[in-house]
């Protein structure tokens, strides 16, 4: 019994094969396929072609693994063990090919799987590429954007404040409308690059937070009513009257939210809420909603509204509204939350962590605007402008004139600062931070480490088309005392000048 | 003079190793990925004139990540490699310095030619700053799916073989 079982299986298992050393066969058992006597291997398999040059000269033994003899009707893996013996070829070939293919359908499963993680990586790669590219790109542009923009809005107020028939008025107000539109929109592209490239920082003061639920009120009160909309905002009377906290971002979170309200309901209601989720110690949740009666979002764009550049239907207007919340709201740790239903209206709403001042920031800050009236009308300054953009520096020369108390001389080359400080005293320096031969900031530098004191203390307003903090931080470091980022308009730079001559 | 030469084709798995000696062989292409497991041999003869012809046996290895991991007895007597990489998966050609030395080890002064593969997959501009970035020479960028220098790559093969016979 068992000598059958060992020679059936020997017989579909095994064929051994003796050659000479040119590899013409001289017997062979027929087993696993025929081999005639006195052919010559190699025609039967190219396998055993080159027999003679593996073996070489000084070879005994060799195995040879995972070999595939079969034809394109049959498969056969085999392992093939040669012994070069008395100037000839023993050969044993090992029939193996239900083992090899269950090793070979393993093999697939796993370098598939390899590729196809090495293929996602790789696009991952490229599409952060792209972004990163795209953020660059962004920035660089509406950074190159400010300056005219700063100089069409300077020349604005100053045309507002001369003489004007009603139609050269109501033009002008029309100009003023688009170019505050134009600066929003820039802020916003640039906010958006700037979340994206991790640049943006939040920068928390305390402010009174009834004023900014008024501001928005009144905002939007209008712009609802002149679409036909009615607008509402509700907040409880529990939150406290101070807030800590980045107010800009706060206000362009809810002013995006608002936006996008209004600009999807066609009719109905807009309602701004508003809650005190939670209060403890001086640490404050609140929620924010805006609920809308409008179009809704349908379940399948939910996911992908928060994206940039996407946008519901064909309404004008960029859609860069939701990312910027999405972003900024990432920044302060909360989250953009949305429930919809299409044709019904949408709600979107989040939890934000803030906190308030336990006493009353009242006592400590006076109201500054009566102050700073008063400084003002006693007696003329000089001012030094150190600016070499031809059209910044009319604007800015036009903004000094018009505000009637300044003595003003202008240069264009950081070098000749030095000269002009030594040789006549201001009282205040203002300088663009990018000049040629010399940077604003080495300028200030070397004005703070002068030995005389009326020199050394000469304050300096930075006007910079940059607006990275740590830019901005460094700037003061070397001794600016305030820094400007461009656009900004003729009463913030005149509120800055006068603050710091008090 | 009838001459047979034996040529082991190697790289990393999925660069087209099978691909192209189908391509040169059959003149086939399939865009099924069957992972080759061990060796499979076939042979092709270059006729270069009525009296001259050189028969390439050619032995398609299972491809690997880790060149240093080919089974020996594979690599005996041969007299040509060729060392195949995917231009579409830099995994496959990042580190060819450290593959080609570990091939070195294995067989001396066996003569490598280095082959980019499935050029129709990337921009030709793009590619030659890619490989030049990584310092990486190549003797030929091939597609195996359009047929792109296939046979230049074999034929050339086999005649340097054949005068150095
Ligand atoms: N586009 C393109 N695809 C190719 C080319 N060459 C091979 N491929 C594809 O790449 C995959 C792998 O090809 P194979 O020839 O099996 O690769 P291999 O190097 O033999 O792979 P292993 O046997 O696993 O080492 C298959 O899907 C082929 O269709 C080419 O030149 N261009
Ligand atoms: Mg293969």
């Amino acid at each position: 019994m068992l000598k059958e079982f060992r020679e059936y299986y020997k017989n579909n298992k095994f064929q051994f094969i003796l050659t000479d050393l040119e590899g013409s066969v001289i017997d062979s058992d027929q087993n696993l396929f025929r081999t005639e006597k006195g052919t010559a291997l190699g025609e039967i398999h190219p396998f055993f072609f080159s027999i003679s040059d593996i073996m070489g000269p000084n070879r005994e033994k060799t195995v040879f693994h995972c070999v595939q003899l079969g034809n394109s009707t049959e498969e056969l893996t085999v392992d093939i063990e040669i012994i070069k013996q008395n100037g000839q070829f023993l050969i044993a070939i090992e029939n193996l090919t239900e083992h090899y293919i269950s090793y070979q359908s393993i093999a697939q499963a796993r370098n598939e799987s390899i590729i196809d993680s090495e293929l996602i990586l790789l696009k991952n790669h490229d599409l952060e590429e792209r972004e990163r590219f795209k953020n660059e790109f962004i920035q660089n542009f509406s950074h190159e954007l400010r300056n005219p923009l700063t100089n069409i809005i300077a020349l604005t107020n100053i045309l507002q404040r001369s003489q004007l028939d009603e139609e050269q008025s109501n033009i002008l107000t029309v100009l003023k409308d688009s170019t505050s539109n134009l600066k929003l929109m820039l802020e916003d592209i640039l906010s958006l690059a700037m979340i994206s490239k991790g640049k943006l920082a939040l920068n928390p003061t305390v402010f009174n937070f009834k004023q900014l639920i008024e501001f928005l009120k009144l905002t939007y009160n209008t712009r609802a009513k002149e679409r036909g909309l009615i607008f509402t905002i509700t907040a409880d009377e529990s939150i406290p009257e101070y807030i800590e906290g980045d107010r800009l971002r706060l206000l362009q979170i809810l002013t995006n939210l608002c936006d996008n309200a209004i600009k999807y309901t066609p009719n109905g209601k807009i309602i701004l809420y508003a809650i005190q989720n939670q209060r403890r110690a001086n640490k404050v949740n609140l929620r924010f909603g805006v609920k809308d009666t409008g179009i809704g979002i349908p379940e399948e764009k939910l996911e992908t509204v928060l994206e940039s550049f996407e946008q519901l239907g064909n309404t004008e207007g960029v859609g860069l509204g939701l990312s910027i919340v999405k972003g900024l709201l990432s920044l302060m740790d909360s989250r953009i939350q949305i429930e919809s239903t299409s044709g019904k209206g949408s709600h979107f709403f989040f939890d934000v962590n803030l906190q308030f001042p336990l006493h009353d920031p009242n006592n400590e800050t006076p109201d500054k605007k009566s102050k700073n009236e008063v400084v003002q009308k006693q007696k003329k300054y000089r001012v030094l402008l150190v600016e070499d953009n031809e059209g910044v520096q009319t604007s800015l020369l036009k903004t000094l004139i018009d505000a009637g108390d300044f003595f003003i001389d202008l240069v264009s080359d950081g070098a000749l600062v030095m000269q002009e400080i030594v040789n006549k005293s201001y009282d205040i320096i203002l300088m663009d931070v990018n000049l040629p031969n010399i940077t604003g900031d080495q300028l200030a530098k070397v004005i703070r480490g002068f030995p005389f004191k009326n020199i050394k203390s000469i304050p300096i307003i930075g006007i910079t088309a940059n607006s990275y903090k740590a830019q901005i931080k460094a700037y003061k470091k070397a001794g600016m005392n305030v820094v400007l980022s461009k656009p900004f308009d003729d009463k913030e730079l005149l509120s800055n000048i006068y603050k710091l001559l008090k | 003079m009838q001459i047979s030469k034996k040529v082991v084709v190697l790289g990393h798995f999925g660069v087209g190793k099978t691909s192209l000696i189908r391509r040169f062989v059959e003149d086939s292409f399939s865009d099924n990925y069957k992972v080759s497991i061990g060796v499979h041999i076939t042979k092709k003869t270059i006729e270069f004139s009525i009296d001259e012809s050189v028969t390439l046996i050619l032995w398609d290895l299972e491809g690997t990540d880790d060149i240093s991991q080919i089974r020996e007895s594979y690599l005996l007597g041969s007299h040509g490699i060729i060392f195949v990489f995917d231009v579409s998966r830099p995994t496959t050609f990042q580190n060819l310095g450290k593959d080609l030395i570990s091939l070195k080890e294995k067989t001396n002064e066996v003569p490598v030619k280095i082959v980019g593969n499935k050029s129709d997959l990337v921009d030709a501009k793009e590619l030659d700053q890619v490989l030049s970035e990584k310092n990486i020479s190549y003797d030929y960028i091939t597609s195996a799916k359009t047929g792109h220098k296939v046979n230049h790559l074999f034929e050339e093969l086999a005649k340097m073989l054949a005068i150095n016979a």
